[in-house]
């Protein structure tokens, strides 16, 4: 009996475990190896180099793209924490009975997939979409700010990656308890000070996670650049995706993956010194 | 009273906010919905109801073979990924003892890795070491990947107030661990299974970056579409959209009502 219920729990962590080590773990691994060989002529030559980062580190061009998609993955990544605090905490607080359809109607546009949901934007905020051609029709001009640049990039993320962080912070709230809100307002806290002394910290591992996971997909994204970004929207998973396609110097594009996949750690690293993972009310390992 | 009020401001003003942004988050939708069905799909409005750009995607063959390629791939790798998330979440809860937030965290790393580096890495992994070209085979496995960490923290969220001593009560009372996982802990469990099942399915039905870089020439939807982009975005495509969205609607109320429904129950 004893030895089945060993063998039982050995097996059960360890087909996921397992699963990962292969699925997940050895493919990363096959990416930075191949970021120290090189390509030419669309053949890999297997010898060591340091070529490839030499070239990143030094063309210009790779430079302004990461610093682009740096720059586009933080402000994105904020403006969203911020647009989701108030939605979140409105369904908890207000929603009641209706909190789950609320956050079912998060989840129905999330769904429906990048590429989809850029067709349907694309169809709001392109040359013949919904917003210009009201304004042709008002006898405006058309705005030029949302056709082909940053901003249309930038609005694009926001659309994307709104109801994974709304989600994430919802999941961190729902699990906060209020009491604590009502003993600081019962002991003379006003209501600013409440907020950044006993809700905004008690609920910041969750919005952190909330943050990677708009921050992460946004530094490497390859679609929105490439359908919204237009010529001066080009980012550095976009430029990573040609490698792979139409240039064929898989060895670049992989040291770029490289790149990216670092960035990824280190920003996980340094903001999770403020995560306590209990706190976020996703595992449930708060209970034991 | 004036502090009634005060709430009052911020209840409003949150809700106003709260529309706002689902607005957003809907009109794109709704007004790929109207296109899809008008004669004029750049402007349509005043509202038409024309269905020739469905007559046309229904027909296209292009279109056929992609869906039921994407059909096999979510399917599968719905049932591969929440069959291991399961797994994932029971030892973590069950098993995990000391180490248990040590294997939630690896469990939920592929989630901090972005899919077009999964993609990315899974192709060079299988083409450096196998010579394969992508396959479907490929296509689920690294999907799962991706899909497995959102299976394991919504079956974790949903099953993290299980009492498992209800399974150890069941196996003393004579009861085969297979008979206890299917009398005992599916009834409780399946909303979290099936949430786990058309999340994972879903996610992989539309996600592109993946698929893309595993499956060589084998068309899916989502790469069908991404095609179909480069020359200009065609009614068909709004057709597709408009689809694709009642089908997730359609899951997602039905998941919804059986909640409901099993909250009457209990």
């Amino acid at each position: 009996m004893t030895m089945a219920t060993k063998l039982q729990r050995r097996l059960i962590l360890d087909i996921p475990t397992g699963f990962l080590l292969l699925f997940f773990v050895m493919p990363l691994t096959a990416l930075v190896i191949l970021s120290f060989w090189q390509t030419e002529n669309y053949k890999i030559v297997y010898e060591w180099t340091l070529i490839n980062y030499g070239t990143l580190a030094t063309e210009g061009a790779y430079i302004t793209f990461f610093l682009r998609s740096l720059a586009m993955a933080i402000g994105v990544s904020i403006a969203l924490v911020i647009l989701s605090w108030p939605i979140a905490y409105f369904i908890v607080r207000y929603g009641g009975r209706y909190r789950i359809v609320f956050s079912l109607l998060l989840v129905i546009p999330f769904l429906s997939g990048e590429v989809l949901r850029l067709i349907a934007l694309q169809g709001m905020l392109g040359p013949a979409g919904l917003v210009n051609g009201a304004l042709i029709r008002m006898g405006a001009a058309p705005l030029r700010m949302i056709m082909y640049s940053n901003t249309a990039s930038f609005i694009a993320f926001i659309y994307l990656y709104l109801p994974l962080v709304v989600t994430t912070v919802y999941l961190s709230l729902i699990n906060f308890d209020f009491r604590l809100a009502h003993a600081a307002s019962a002991c003379g806290a006003n209501r600013f000070r409440i907020f950044t002394e006993v809700v905004w910290p008690l609920n910041l591992s969750g919005t952190i996670v909330g943050f990677m996971l708009a921050f992460i997909p946004t530094l490497s994204a390859s679609l929105v650049p490439r359908f919204l970004g237009g010529p001066n929207g080009t980012l550095y998973g976009m430029s990573m995706a040609q490698q792979f396609g139409e240039s064929g110097t898989w060895a670049l594009g992989a040291a770029m993956g490289v790149v990216l996949f670092l960035f990824s750690v280190l920003a996980l690293g340094i903001l999770s010194f403020g995560v306590d993972l209990r706190r976020t009310g996703f595992t449930g390992l708060g209970r034991s | 009273m004036n502090l009634h009020f005060t709430d009052a401001v911020i209840k409003w003003t949150l809700a106003t906010f709260l529309v706002i942004v689902f607005a957003f988050l809907y009109m794109p939708i709704v007004h790929i919905l109207f296109a899809s069905l008008s004669t004029r799909p750049n402007f349509p409005y005043p509202l038409e109801f024309n269905l020739s750009s469905y007559v046309r995607l229904s027909t296209n063959t292009v279109y056929q073979s992609a869906f039921l390629n994407s059909l096999i791939l979510a399917s599968c790798t719905a049932v591969l990924s929440t069959a291991m998330g399961f797994l994932a979440t029971v030892g973590v809860l069950r098993f995990g003892g000391k180490r248990a937030l040590v294997y939630a965290i690896f469990f939920a790393a592929p989630l901090f890795v972005s899919e077009i580096l999964l993609g990315i890495s899974s192709m060079a992994l299988y083409y450096l070491v196998f010579k394969l070209q992508g396959n479907m085979l490929t296509a689920i496995i690294a999907n799962t990947v991706h899909c497995f960490s959102f299976c394991f923290l919504i079956m974790a969220a949903m099953l993290y107030k299980y009492d498992w001593r209800m399974n150890e009560a069941a196996i003393v009372c004579g009861a085969s661990p297979l008979r206890s996982f299917v009398e005992v802990m599916l009834p409780i469990t399946w909303p979290g299974i099936m949430g786990s099942l058309i999340t994972a399915f879903v996610l992989s039905l539309n996600g592109l970056d993946i698929s893309f870089y595993l499956l060589g020439a084998t068309p899916t939807m989502p790469s069908v579409a991404w095609g179909a982009l480069r020359y200009g975005v065609k009614p068909e495509l709004y057709a597709l959209l408009t689809l694709i969205n009642l089908i997730v609607f359609v899951l997602i109320m039905g998941l919804l009502a059986a909640i409901r429904l099993k909250k009457k129950e209990a």
